[in-house]
This record gives structure tokens, sequence and C-alpha cells, in this order.
């Protein structure tokens, strides 16, 4: 007996020195989801995705507009209006509505993007139909109470002040700033202290009217609801929803007019922990037809933990924790950004990594070895996000926002794995070499040397005489 | 962790909320290898999925003496190479096929783990069987992993306005139990570190008997168990003991005030925190409980009173339950033009009111409703599910917790937080570290 386990025990490690990974089995197909929809009469549009499994639900009230209609000089108003919108109805106080919602195990947000604002809510699915009365009162009854809107504004104030002590923050407000100017997309969203101060009541009350109606909304649910038991509490709730006579107003052109000039921005921080090294420039629309041309190259360049700018800033190099980049797709042109924090001492070198793999991707077909995986990483993302029911949400609503068909789902996986190496390279050299911005926010004594032998002009900004209200990026000094 | 977070203070929800009797359970099974690898596995074929971790009992708090931040230091040279696979092939094996991998180490643990389409599970548990038995890493590797090391603390620790408060705040709790080295380290300590260290504590730690693999998706029972036999079977057991950490925390006799400077700080910040039992402890539940209601939502109390109460822009508090103690730890923010002694004075009387008062029912009812729906959001995922049962082991050394815990927070009166309030939290002695820009160092201001 004990000579046969011997003999086990020994013949065992010989399986187990297999040297090479065991291929994969043949895959399983996944499920996508099957959104169902219809139009109220008010015009709201309501999208359901059922998904059962767990007693959860997931639902947004999305309109469309969001950040991109800031007026000049208030921005960070759609952020605001968002934020004090759940702080009091025609009927609930801030606390009434807090206390309600969370009762109920639930969660309720509301937060704006660039191109829309939302009101998000995450409910066991035995409390959706109460929960969902203070999304719908929220939506419809916002009062914006005054001492609401001035705590907000306080302490948006300070939390801007906090995050713009973080070199990473500061520097994409600044290459926000450089890419598009004093159009509205070159703001920060959350606005500064400077836009904050100036917004007044009016103006949120003015943002909700013109943008909350039924017939610029959609509503989606996902998880553990019926497609008709959703319609009906959709129509129960919003059925009579009706938006202001008045027309909506006409906004400005978000993406400015696209000039291309190219700075190198130092902002001097002298006590910077670490530099934020950032190379932006205009990326693409989302309904551009080359979008998923713009996914795919990003996944090579910058997007996962093995895309190139991770390879050679971190795997190769160990010069920071992590390297990527992306493309934001807006209802117009958006920015394009790549980006990495490293010591001060190697920010220089850093930027002509990002720069160099920028261009490299444009001179040189990507090869299959290296494209499909990439596609593959993509295509996981992808369905890993549709495993939640918040993850629904955000897919079916970001098509919902740009009028997309919703069944762009399930030509997603064939739609990436179409593109081939050759339209990688045309889009690159099209949208991805060329003029760009660099903008670096750090101890500028510690890479400034360096950075000068890379590029012809450098402009150094002290971070006490930046002005990210400006477009100029400058304190303006006065005349004596 | 390779990307995300270090669990400093973590806010994550502890393990113990993560069952609930209105959601389904986690119908794991379990079983043990002759070599002493504990093996979870729980199906759920929803989607063409799996979730593989291996689970390593060792943590921050084995770090070796003078080798502060090593446990984190080498859960990232168990992505270079093996015996048979070179440096980053676990990102072929994952993410090349439309998967991901990413580990994290935790005070008392290091967790590994992999999401992959479900037709890759026998090549992702071949992967983790070859980095258990061997590590194969070149100096080369060591001196730049090391340096991406230093490079997240930065990222942490030194860049953010508040990572030092928060580095501080772990390091100043505890006056002899490891967990008062912060898990992500320091530069000179990391500097000192060897390839050599990294050798020995891979012999050390990373070894059957002391690993738990968790497989949570789409698979087939006896197509798992054979492949787990395959691969882990073989794997040695060594003869060494495994040192454990034994080094008690003396209860504190006073309370402790300290003060932390740093450089570019916006506002001036408040934490306090105070010695909590072992998350086994049957108290630590009722701690979790009172840590809702404090924290939890808009409609919590610090919520109410700091932030609406206009003295903080930010505050919240946490029941950081581990294996050998805990911490409960408040924070706050500052509103401009306030002081750290007024944050300071409102969350001491949120603590005094419940130790008098007691909270209210409603009060209650709403934090455990908070707690079932964290709880299914947690579960909508295999990977979600996969780190429930590991964290469960890991600080309770019993997975049951997936499926009973929240019983027991439905369990939880009024009158059980009002007693662990007070025992722990009034009667029990406060660290308050004070954290400023270093502008007001040497009293001015």
């Amino acid at each position: 007996m004990k000579r046969w386990m011997a003999a086990l025990l020994l013949a065992l490690p010989l399986i187990a020195q297999q040297t090479t990974p065991p291929a994969p089995a043949a895959p399983r197909e996944a499920k996508l989801p099957q959104p169902v929809e219809m139009t109220l009469d008010n015009g709201l549009r309501v999208i359901v995705v059922p998904k059962h499994d767990l007693p959860l639900v997931a639902a947004r009230l999305m309109v469309k507009a969001g950040a991109a209609a800031d007026p000049r000089g208030r921005e960070g108003l759609a952020d605001l209006t968002a934020t004090v919108l759940t702080l009091g109805t025609k009927t609930k106080s801030a606390e009434q509505i807090a206390r309600g919602v969370e009762a109920l195990g639930a969660t309720l947000s509301a937060d704006a993007s660039w191109d829309s604002t939302t009101v998000d809510l995450s409910v066991m699915s035995s409390n959706l139909n109460k929960a969902m009365e203070y999304v719908a009162d929220v939506a419809r009854n916002a009062t914006f109470p005054k001492d609401e809107l001035e705590r907000e504004r306080a302490q948006g104030i300070d939390a801007l002040q906090a995050s713009l002590a973080q070199p990473r923050v500061l520097a994409a407000v600044v290459a926000s700033r450089l890419t598009f100017g004093d159009a509205p997309y070159g703001a920060n969203l959350e606005g500064t202290p400077k836009s904050l101060a100036k917004i007044e009541r009016d103006d949120l009350v003015k943002f909700h009217a013109a943008h909350f109606r039924p017939n610029n909304a959609v509503l989606v649910l996902a998880g553990d609801v019926k497609a008709d038991a959703a319609f009906a509490l959709a129509k129960s709730v919003f059925g009579t929803w009706v938006g202001p006579a008045a027309g909506r107003p006409s906004a400005r052109r978000p993406g400015g007019p696209g000039d291309s000039a190219t700075r190198v921005v130092v902002v001097d921080m002298p006590d910077a922990g670490q530099a934020a090294v950032i190379v932006g420039r205009r990326g693409i629309r989302r309904v551009d037809p080359a979008y998923l041309q713009a996914i795919v190259a990003n996944s090579v360049l910058g997007a996962g933990y093995s895309s190139r700018l991770n390879q050679e800033i971190r795997i190769k190099r160990g010069l920071s924790y992590g390297a990527g980049s992306s493309f934001e797709p807006r209802a117009q042109v958006g920015p394009f950004t790549a980006r990495t924090e490293t010591k001060n001492e190697s920010a220089a070198e850093v930027a002509s990594i990002l720069v160099g793999e920028m261009k490299r991707l444009s001179t040189a077909d990507v090869p299959e070895a290296e494209l499909t995986p990439r596609k593959a990483a993509l295509i996981g993302d992808f369905a890993q996000s549709l495993e939640t029911t918040s993850g629904i949400v955000n897919r079916v609503s970001a098509l919902a926002r740009h009028d997309l068909p919703l069944s762009d789902i399930n030509r997603y996986i064939s739609g990436v794995q179409s593109v081939t190496a050759e339209q990688v390279r045309k889009f690159a050299g099209t949208n991805l070499s060329g003029d760009s911005n660099i903008v670096i926010v750090g101890d500028a004594s510690k890479f400034l040397e360096p950075l000068k032998q890379q590029f012809a002009e450098v402009e150094v900004i002290p971070s006490a005489e930046l002005d990210i209200d400006s477009a100029t990026l400058r304190v303006r000094k006065e005349k004596k | 962790m390779r990307f995300a977070r270090i669990a400093l203070l973590s806010l994550l929800v502890a393990a113990t909320a993560s069952a609930a009797t209105t959601i389904p359970p986690i119908p794991f099974k379990q079983r043990v290898l002759p070599n002493g690898l504990q093996v979870y596995s729980a199906q759920d074929r929803t989607t063409p999925t799996v979730a593989i971790h291996v689970w390593y009992r060792v943590g921050s708090k084995d770090d070796p003496e003078g080798r502060s931040g090593f446990a984190h230091l080498f859960e990232h040279m168990l992505f270079k190479s093996t015996k048979n696979m070179p440096s980053e092939m676990m990102d072929r094996l994952t993410e090349d096929v439309g998967g991901f991998n990413n580990a994290t180490t935790f005070d008392d643990a290091t967790a590994y783990y992999e999401v992959v389409p479900s037709n890759y599970l026998e090549t992702l548990l071949w992967a983790e069987a070859d980095r258990m038995a061997s590590l194969n890493v070149d100096d080369a590797n060591f001196k730049s992993e090391r340096d991406v090391v230093k490079e997240e603390f930065r990222f942490r620790v030194l860049a953010p306005p508040y990572g030092r408060l928060f580095y501080a705040l772990e390091k100043s709790s505890f006056v002899k139990h490891p967990y008062r080295r912060p898990g992500i380290g320091s530069i000179e300590e990391l500097d000192a570190s060897t390839l050599d260290d990294v050798r020995k504590f891979h012999s050390t730690f990373y070894r059957p008997d002391n690993a738990t693999l968790i497989v949570v998706g789409d698979f087939e029972q006896q197509q798992l168990d054979a492949w787990v036999d395959k691969y882990f079977t073989p794997i040695a057991k060594p003869s060494s003991e495994i040192p454990r950490v034994s080094i008690e925390e003396p209860a504190r006799a006073e309370e402790k005030r300290i003060t932390e400077y740093a450089p570019n700080v916006p506002l001036p910040a408040v934490a306090m925190s105070w010695l909590i039992p072992s998350a086994s402890h049957a108290d630590a539940i009722p701690l979790f409980v009172a840590a809702t209601i404090l924290s939890e939502g808009e409609s919590s109390r610090l919520q109410e009173k700091l932030v609406r109460g206009e003295v903080a822009v930010e505050a919240f508090g946490d029941a950081d339950v581990r294996e050998d103690l805990g911490l409960f730890g408040m924070v706050a923010i500052l509103s401009s033009e306030h002081q750290p002694a007024e944050a300071e004075k409102l969350m001491r009387a949120e603590l005094a009111s419940i130790a008098e008062k007691a909270v209210t029912p409603a009060e209650l009812e709403k934090a455990k409703n908070l707690i079932v729906t964290s709880a299914l959001r947690e579960r909508e995922t295999s990977n979600g599910k996969a780190f429930s049962i590991g964290e469960a082991l890991s600080k309770q050394h019993d997975a049951n917790v997936v499926n009973n815990g929240l019983a027991k927070v439905q369990a939880v009166t009024p009158a059980d937080v009002q007693r662990v309030v007070k025992k722990y939290l009034i009667d029990g002695k406060a660290l308050v570290l004070t954290y400023l820009d270093e502008s007001a160092k040497g009293g001015a201001k």
C-alpha cells in the first residue's frame, strides 16, 4: 500500500511539469442583453433590459444635456444643478429624500457629464416601485433650495481646491484648456472656484427647465423587473410629466473651432510629490464612423495593462505605476489624452515616450499577433460590463444618448473584430500623429532642462500664476 | 495591487455583511488536497466566464523586519517569471483573451485573481499552480518592479493631498502589532530589500498548505476537480513551519494626540482611531452596523451633522476589522474657515448620543437595508462572490460567513449597537490625528 502510494506520488510530478499552458476549450457563447423599449405619449423613451438572476435593479433617468450647455463664465452649472437636484422638491426636503431613499436600502445620485445629466438608482427589486417615485420626484419637481445651493457651492469650491492640488487633476484641466480653448469642452466639468462663485439659483432653475423635459429624456432600467411591469411603472411615475412650452435654448459649439496650436506647458509646483504628464489633442465624435477604429487603436496604444504605453513606461522601464490613454468621444469632437505620473526627475523622459508611441502607431501596421489580443481585451471588457445591472445601464444609455441603434450592442463584437491593422495605422495617422499639446505639472527644477532639449518652446507657468479660467492660462497682470 | 487600491483604511464593506436571508446563498463546495491546499468552488453558469482566485495567508503584517512594504512588493514579483512562464505571461493568458488579472495585498492575506472566458479555466489553473510551485525572478526584473512600487508609493502617498493622512493614521494607530507598518512600505525599506528576500519569502509562505484556491463561475464540477488534482496535487508541502504573527497589541492606556504636516494640504483634516476586536469576534458585527449608521449614505449621521452641518467637506467612518484586531476610524476633512477641533467634537457627540440614547429602530432598519443592497451588488459578478469567500476565509477563517453573516446583521438590536459604541469608542482610548499644511508648522498660520 505504501509503495503504491509512493509510486503514485512519484508519477504525479511528471504530469505537473507540464511546461506549456494547456490549450483552451471551445468557447461558450455569451448571451447579450436584449433591450425592449417604448415611448410614452409625452415623448419619454423607456428602455428595459430584464435580468433576473439577483433581486436587484439599476435605473437611470437621463436628460440629453450636460456641462457642454454651461453658459460662459458659469462653468460647473450642470454639475451643480445635478448635485442640488436631489436636495429638495415641492413636497420633500433634502433630509426627507435621503432618509426615504436609504430606508429602502437604495442609493440615489445625480451627475452631470458633458452631454447628459443623469439620475441614478440602485435598489433591491422589492423596493423598486417606491424608490422610482423619488427618481421621478427629483427629476420633475426639484426646487433647488437656496440654502442647499449655498452649502453645495461652498463645499464644491473647497473640494475643487483639494482636487486641483493634485498634479494629475490639474494637468488634466490644463490639457482640456489647451485642446479646446474657451469653448465649453475646454472648461473643467466641475467648474472653478471663480465660476462656481458666480452661479445663481436662477441659473439652476433655468437649466432644469430647459433640459429636464420628457421628450429630451430617456429612462433605462436593467435587472430584476419584467418589461411590462417596468413600462407600467414608468407610466405611473412619469406619464403625467409635461415639459415647458418654451423651446430649448440653442447651445454654443462645445468643441469650439478646432484650431491645432501645439503648446508644451509646464505648471511649476515645487512641492509636488510626483509629476503628472499629459499629451492632449482633439479626438472624435461618438457618432464618427471610425469610432470602433479609434477604440481598437487606443486599445493597442493605451487601454489596459498590456497596451504599448504601459509596456514601455511601466513594464520595461519602471518609470510609473501606470500609463494609459483614451478617446472620450462626445456629441461633438471630444478629447484624446495620453497620460502618466512619474517621479519629477523622469517627467521629460515619459513625455517623449508618450508622444513617440502615438506617432509609432501611424508609421507601421500593428502586427496581427499584437492586434488580435488587444481586440480580445476590448471584447472581454465589453462582456464584463454587461454582467452588472449598472454596467448594462451604462452601455444602453450611452447608445441612447447619441441616438445610436440599441442593436449596436449585438454588433460590437463583430465590429471590433473587423477592424484591420491598416485601418488602425491610417486612423492613427490622421488622429494621433502631429499636433498635440503637452502638459507637465510637477517640480520643474527637476525636469526643465531635459525637457527643453526635446521641445523647442516650453512655457513655464508658476502654479501661483496659473489661471484655469482663461484660455491663456495666465493670471492677467494688472497694468500699473 | 498592481493597479488600483491597497487597503489602507478600507472603506469596503467588511465580509461580515456579505450575505443576506433575502439573497440567494453562494452554493460553495469545499475540499482539501493532501498537500493542504484548500479548494472552494461555486458554480454560476449565467455568463461564460469564470473567476479564479488564489489567496495566500500572508499579508503586510508578515513583512520581514526592516522590510516594510515587502509583502506588497512581493505580490508584484509573482507576475514576473516562473520556471515555465516568462514575465507578464499572466497578462497573455488573461487580458489577451478578454479577461483580466490583478492582485491585492491586505494586512492578513494576499489575493491573486483572474477572470477569464470559461474555456480558459484549465489554462489558468495550470498557471496559478506553476507560480505557486516556482518563482524564477532575475535581478533586472526585481529592480524595475521595485521602481514601479516606489512610483505606486508616490502615487498613493506623496502626490494626493490626503495620502499622508491615511499613511500616518495606519502607522500611529498600533504601537506593537505589525499592523503599524503601512502596507505600501517606505522608499528606504523598499530600497533595502533584495532578490534573496524575494526567494525566501516565496519558499516561506507560498506553499499549498498556506493557500486557498477559489473558483466561481462557469465550470463542470467533475472537470474542475480533475484539473485541480492534476495541477495542484503534485506541489509539495514543505515540512517547515509557517511563521505566524503572535504579537499582541496592548490596550491603549490613554488618549494620544498627534499632528502631521504635509505639503499642499488645501484644507485641514482630523482623523480618529480606536482599537476594536478581530473580525471573528461577535462584537465585529454590531460595530460594522454602527459604522454604517454613522457613515453610509446621505442621511448617515456624519453626513447630516458634519457635511450638511457645513463643518466638513467630507466625513466618514469605518469598522476596519482584520484577522488579529481591528480599527474603528473616523475622518473629517474640514470646510474652509473651520477647525479640526470642531469636527472632532461633533464626531464624538454622535458617539456619545448613540451610547446614551441608542439608535432608533428606523435608523437600524435603514442600515440593514443598505448592507443587504450592497451585498447584492457585490454578488453580481463571479469575481465579487469569490472575493467575499476569500475575505471571509482570511479574516474569519470561515467561508460560511458569506451565507450566514447577514442573518447575524439582521439580528443586531439598538442595544447591541449602543453597547459596542460605549465599550470600544466611548470607554476606549482614541488616537486623534490632526493633519495640517506644512505652512502651519511652528505656530505660524
